[in-house]
């Protein structure tokens, strides 16, 4: 008589993987899956994983998103209880923005370093060299 | 008695080596040739011996018993001489006097070569020595077992077993551009001539680099079963690094090469090349990381990589302090012509390494920092994944390749930038037009326009410039355009559609899994999958749970058979999904576990990956132009030598910047 009741109940406890009804919605939660890592995988974000770890963590994004957290409230969730480790996307903030800037500073420092002088030493009585057909460009 | 002999073989080889590298220093000479070509032989044999081991399963050889198996199929038994560090280390040492030995047979005679070889044999003997004296794979055990331990079931796969021969091929090739660097600045003579005698061997190196990594690639999407074919994991970026750089290194070959310029850059690159491949084997082997390729972890190796590390990039890098005031600059060009572009792609993709490079050791520094209680666990708790380099190296590599059309066409020292932009027209519409379909299909996201905006603009470009190059003769050129313009247009379309390809398959994959009973079904991507049952089968050395599915289709039905497979050996398991292609993509079905709740259901994952095989063939076509230039450098007699700054000097006159 007990034991339907409580498989009902177990069933009811792991739903089936259904996507949120509002596509827009679904979209982000699974971007968002792919950036969570699966903290008992090696080296795999939620999205991927068939892990128990994996499930829970996608349940509770759709769950986050379907309330209307935004995408950083949900990564904060995450962070939170398993640290900045769990994030595959550094913050935005902080001594990690500096990841961010350094390829960009970088490329614009060398660039205009280069470009002042390449530009500054320009002389405007140079012919082009035709492409050697015989060797062609390499 | 085959180990004593492999054991035997590798000392020759070492002997050689030593012998090589001393008399290629000193007095060069024949004898440097010939002990080269005998390295090589030695150290082949040595891993035939080793293999032969591996094949008639000689469990008296510890390597064996612990890597091997009576049940394992023959090829895996083959791949797995080198699946494990012993063993590949072997094959790294093979490699590296395999160079050497390719050096002696390929290369005129002269101080280049000797250097060269004298250089190599040093980096070969500390190969060998470090094989020899701390990591012998022909080790035998008193007490043989009756059966070997196997092999770690992931790495049993077609595409792996091929893997790490590739990308030795590529990551070991670069230890010869490096010699032949250090022999150029031993010499002091870093000239046209130098350029165009390393180019062939930097472009095989970065060509077989590109083959490895791709197969790296196609196994982790058939193989780990989570459809993903790159994640950005440190061991992955350890190859993509040498990769960058090997690739900024055979462009500004050119420029060394047709206009004796860019002489001290080119020289740092192939020096930096090496240096990148070692850090990246450090990484991979010194345990500062886990990944499948764990078998390689071990801090000690770690530490005999780093002094080796240390030992050939400071004594290359202050032969370079040395001898770069020496290196001459080349004649003037304007900053708006193909060696402007060329430098262009050189910063690209030299700070394109930089970035991958800070983004694979951030963490593991940090979280070094934190176990040693330099900083709190949580100030050490970082990750460092796909997010961040789609937002940092993407837009990057994007911008680089919107140049890339131009500088294929651009001629050298000067370019008329107005006419150019003109006659690039039709692909710019191409691309839009591209990019506002992909954009109307799959989303409007700014990531997927722009990716595919990219790639077709290159390909319409590149394509545009055959066009152009073949001119007023037309089709009937076809077969008189030079194969080194092939080469480069092939291995430039194959980036356009690898770029289209992986900007459409991150953008617009989808992925669900449905927990499903017998009987159920699952809908996605226009697919039905009905789950039927389960079976279970029994193969070489594992036995498989498979499941069959019913997939329907456009009014077509078939069963589909993921599986998972457990190896009683090794005790692990592994996934073999079920792929079915379609022109669009791939279905992509893999069975997962069985849920805890209820015994009866179990987790399917399915997944769509549209123009996958976009991925994989613009990755086969860059590494297939990267082969066909070198073809064509091998087909193509040494000009004699000539003046610097008149390298188009027997160039047949062609209306200037063609275009229009």
């Amino acid at each position: 008589m007990i034991a339907p009741v409580i498989a009902l109940i177990l069933q009811a406890a792991q739903p089936a993987e259904a996507p949120l009804p509002d596509p827009a919605l679904e979209a982000r939660a699974q971007a968002l899956m792919r950036e969570i890592r699966c903290t008992v995988c090696e080296n795999e974000p939620v999205s991927q994983s068939t892990a128990d770890m994996a499930v829970d963590a996608r349940r509770r994004i759709r769950e986050e998103i379907a309330k209307g957290a935004s995408d950083s409230e949900v990564r904060d969730f995450f962070v939170s209880r398993f640290g900045q480790y769990v994030s595959f996307r550094p913050p935005v903030e902080g001594w990690t923005l500096a990841l961010y800037a350094f390829p960009f500073a970088l490329l614009a420092g060398a660039g205009m370093f280069m470009g002042i002088r390449a530009f500054g030493r320009r002389k405007r009585d140079l012919a082009p060299l035709p492409d050697d057909r015989s060797e062609g460009a390499g | 008695m085959i180990a004593e002999l492999g054991h035997l073989l590798a000392f020759l080889a070492l002997a050689a080596a030593v012998g090589q590298s001393v008399l290629g220093l000193t007095t060069g000479g024949d004898a440097v040739r010939r002990l080269a070509f005998a390295c090589g032989m030695f150290a082949t044999l040595a891993m035939v011996t080793l293999i032969i081991s591996f094949v008639r399963l000689d469990f008296s050889v510890a390597l064996v018993a612990e890597n091997s198996h009576t049940l394992k199929p023959l090829i895996y038994r083959i791949a797995g001489a080198w699946g494990n560090h012993e063993g590949s280390m072997l094959l790294w040492c093979m490699v590296m006097a395999g160079y050497g030995a390719a050096g002696a047979v390929f290369m005129r005679e002269g101080a280049l070569r000797d250097r060269a070889l004298g250089v190599q044999g040093l980096l070969t003997t500390g190969s060998l020595a470090y094989l020899l004296f701390a990591s012998s794979p022909f080790t035998r055990l008193t007490d043989p077992p009756f059966d070997g331990g196997g092999m770690n079931p992931l790495l049993q796969d077609p595409a792996v077993a091929l893997h790490p021969p590739a990308l030795y091929l590529g990551y070991v090739g670069m230890s010869f551009v490096f010699s032949l660097a250090a022999a150029g600045l031993i010499n002091g003579q870093i000239d046209r001539d130098w350029a165009r005698r390393v180019r062939p061997w930097a472009l095989f190196a970065w060509s077989s680099l590109t083959v490895g990594i791709a197969l790296g690639s196609i196994w982790a999407y058939y193989e780990l079963g989570w459809g993903g074919w790159w994640f950005w994991d440190p061991v992955e970026n350890a190859s993509f690094m040498p990769w960058l750089v090997s690739a900024a290194l055979i462009h500004s070959l050119i420029v060394t090469e047709k206009r004796g310029g860019m002489a001290s850059w080119t020289v740092f690159l192939s020096v930096l090349t090496f240096i990148l491949a070692l850090l990246g084997t450090f990484l991979v082997r010194s345990g500062v990381m886990t990944s499948v390729h764990a078998f390689a972890t071990d801090p000690t190796r770690g530490l005999v990589l780093l002094f080796g590390l240390s030992i050939a990039g400071g004594a290359a890098l202050a032969l370079f302090a040395w001898r770069a005031p020496t290196l001459k600059a080349g004649p003037e060009f304007d900053p708006v012509s193909r060696e402007g572009a060329l430098i262009l792609n050189n910063l690209f993709l030299a700070v394109a390494a930089a970035l991958v490079l800070v983004g694979t050791v951030t963490p593991m520094i940090l979280q070094w920092l934190g176990e040693s209680g330099v900083i709190s666990r949580e100030a050490a708790s970082l990750s460092i994944g796909e997010p961040y380099f789609q937002l940092t190296l993407a837009p990057m590599v994007a911008v680089l390749l919107l140049f890339m059309p131009l500088a294929q066409a651009a001629p050298w020292r000067k370019a008329d930038l107005n006419p150019l932009l003109k006659w690039l027209i039709p692909a710019a519409i191409a691309a839009v037009a591209g990019a506002m379909v992909a954009m109307a299909l799959g989303g409007w996201g700014v990531w997927l326009g722009f990716g595919v905006l990219v790639g077709v603009w290159v390909v319409v470009g590149v394509g545009q410039d055959i066009l152009r190059r073949l001119g007023p003769g037309g089709l009937g050129r076809v077969f008189r355009l030079p194969l080194t313009v092939w080469g480069m247009a092939i291995a430039h379309i194959g980036v356009g559609i690898f770029v289209i390809g992986a900007t459409v398959e991150t953008a617009t994959r989808s992925e669900r899994t449905f927990p499903l009973r017998p009987g159920e079904i699952a809908e996605m991507a226009g697919w039905t999958f009905q789950f039927q049952n389960l079976e279970q089968v029994e193969g070489p050395n594992y036995s498989a749970l498979r499941a069959n599915i019913l997939a329907s289709h456009d009014g077509r039905t078939e069963i589909i058979q993921p599986e998972t497979r457990t190896f009683q050996v090794a005790r692990t398991s592994t996934t073999e999904v079920a792929i079915r292609k379609t022109i669009g993509g791939d279905v992509y079905v893999a069975l997962g576990d069985q849920l805890r709740e209820d015994p009866s259901a179990w987790r399917v994952r399915i997944a769509y990956h549209p123009l996958i095989d976009w991925v994989f063939g613009g990755a086969g076509l860059i590494a297939v132009g990267g082969f066909m230039s070198l073809v064509a450098r091998l087909r193509r007699k040494a000009p004699a030598e000539k003046p610097a700054d008149e390298p188009a000097a027997d160039a047949p006159p062609v209306p200037a910047s063609a275009p229009a």
